[in-house]
């Protein structure tokens, strides 16, 4: 019973670090991401290649980094000059295109997918997630509260406005962008080594999907609710399946009813509380603290 | 001295500025009237760096603005408004001022991980002028409301007090009277009068004749795409053509 509340609190920290990242794109910066799985996997395939060519889990973790950073430049590329509606769409397609390669290409394992050596002692995989998720909650925190954190909420209310007073709307969305996939690759990397292997199953539209749930149930623009929000969605998913086993439910259904169940809490978020549950704080200026 | 150059432009088959020329000197308001839909928004938003002309030039002191660069051109002191106020609505009144001064260090994440000192110092320096901008407004306290519950009014002016933040050469106002109450228009009217003091280039669209009258020391009057008249306003006030086509006779 230990060691699996042990791998659920490992699980939902590395799920916290991939909703941070992309609140750094939606919740600040109203990016909407729709292919936030493609750093995670792309994080995941670099430790497992990595690891195959015989290099220690460092390499791998660098070269997760370095090509999430560079794929996101890519994707930048068509999208600077269209609206965020298409943003959407491209990173959308980006994370398919992805899978699918994955999927197609020997080299990557295809559809088994490829080994990676995971982590001897449960302990320590927990103490790696907890330290990322703590890097990445600090990163965070100091940039939604500091000069650039407010002018990305400008951005986020106000493309047009951001221009207006001098700014280049997509130097700064390039920077965002920079930032949450390089920590959401990082995520990739420990969950590769956690794990201990990567298939493109792992990496489908529906995980983009659990992340956006995890942040709009949490709150948008508040980190604390971030992690509470991937908390719920995560334990609410492990806790599914013992209701299922416990009720005689057959996997597949269950599967389809997890996602189903998601479906409704975004609806019934949006419509009740868009705000989250643990809403954007106002940034209150203290006149006495001068 | 910002100087429009023979400009003009057309969307698809419509012209909607035809060989526009006019001039604007540091010290001084200038206002652009003329009926709906005959080029004055279009002409702000060429001078703004929204549109590329299709031919002629602007240039603000001898140098030719960046055409279909709006963050360009801010950065090169030209400030503008629009009809309606644009804003961070979601973020306080005082947020909202702090964002609208350029050059902050704490912008580059570089300096917010690596010289967090440099970065508060500045910070430090950026809320006293926003505090000061604040009180100029009579808006100090609203500070930490939301600037989305502001009055259309209170809006328009912290917009200004935004742009106003980093010193801008040439401010271009977007109908600043428009659905705004007679007290607000005053104290706008006063704020200009200061700005003009200051030795900036203003210039602003407006329906209001009173206040075209109360602060424009020339107004330039636009038809059709076409400039028809320019002068002091009792010139224009006393000009035919501004009468038939825009005024209207006086009852």
């Amino acid at each position: 019973m230990l060691d699996f509340a042990i791998y659920c609190l490992t699980i939902i920290a590395v799920w916290s670090v991939l909703g941070l990242s992309l609140n750094i794109q939606f919740g600040l910066t109203g990016l909407v991401n729709f292919g936030q799985v493609l750093p995670f996997g792309l994080g995941a395939y670099a430790a497992a290649l990595a690891a195959q060519a015989g290099l220690p889990w460092p390499a791998g973790a660098a070269l997760g980094l370095v090509v999430a950073v560079a794929v996101s430049l890519l994707v930048l590329l068509p999208a600077r000059r269209l609206s965020q509606d298409y943003w959407a769409l491209i990173t959308l397609g980006a994370g398919e295109l992805f899978r699918l390669t994955a999927l197609n290409a020997p080299s990557l394992g295809g559809a088994d997918g490829l080994t990676v050596p995971r982590f001897a002692d449960p302990h320590l995989a927990l103490g790696a997630a907890l330290a990322l998720m703590a890097v990445a909650w600090l990163m965070s925190h100091r940039i939604a509260h500091s000069p650039f954190g407010r002018l990305l909420k400008v951005l986020r209310e106000d493309e047009v406005l951001a221009a207006t007073l001098g700014r280049n709307p997509v130097a700064y969305q390039r920077t965002v962008s920079i930032i949450a996939w390089a920590m959401a690759a990082a995520g990739g990397v420990l969950y590769a080594h956690i794990v201990g292997y990567v298939s493109p199953s792992s990496f489908t539209v529906t995980e983009t999907f659990i992340v956006w749930t995890a942040l709009i149930l949490g709150g948008p623009g508040n980190n604390l609710g971030v992690v509470v929000g991937a908390a719920a969605v995560q334990l609410l998913s492990v806790s599914s399946r013992f209701v299922a086993s416990w009720i005689d439910l057959p996997a597949d259904v269950l599967a389809n009813g997890r996602l189903a169940l998601f479906g409704l809490v975004l609806v019934l978020m949006f419509l009740f509380r868009p705000q989250g549950l643990v809403p954007e704080k106002k940034e209150v200026r203290d006149a006495q603290r001068r | 001295m910002l100087s429009v150059d023979d400009v003009s432009l057309s969307f698809g088959g419509f012209q909607a500025l035809r060989a526009v020329s006019l001039v604007a000197m540091p010290a001084s308001i200038t206002g652009i009237i003329g009926p709906n839909g005959s080029g004055k928004s279009t002409l702000l938003n060429v001078v703004a760096g929204v549109y590329v002309p299709d031919s002629g030039a602007v240039t603000l002191n001898g140098r030719p603005l960046a055409y279909g660069r709006p963050e360009q051109v801010a950065a090169a002191g030209i400030g503008r408004t629009f009809q309606v106020p644009r804003l961070a609505h979601r973020l306080t009144v005082f947020q909202n001022m702090m964002a609208g001064e350029r050059d902050q260090a704490g912008e580059g994440v570089f300096n917010l991980f690596l010289r967090p000192a440099a970065v508060s110092s500045r910070e430090a320096e950026i809320a006293g002028r926003a505090e000061a901008m604040l009180k100029r407004l009579g808006l100090a306290h609203k500070a930490n409301d939301y600037a989305g519950s502001l009055s259309g009014g209170q809006q328009k002016l912290l917009t200004m007090g935004m742009l106003l933040m980093s010193d801008p050469a040439v401010l271009l106002l977007d109908e600043p009277a428009a659905g705004v109450n007679p007290v607000l228009i005053e104290q706008q009217a006063a704020l200009l009068h200061e700005l003009k003091a200051e030795g900036r280039i203003v210039m602003l669209i407006e329906h209001n004749m009173e206040m075209i009258a109360n602060v424009c020391d020339r107004v330039f009057v636009l038809d059709a795409g076409e400039l028809i008249a320019a002068g002091t306003p009792a010139e224009i006030r006393a000009d035919e053509r501004v009468v038939r086509s825009y005024l209207g006779m006086p009852a």
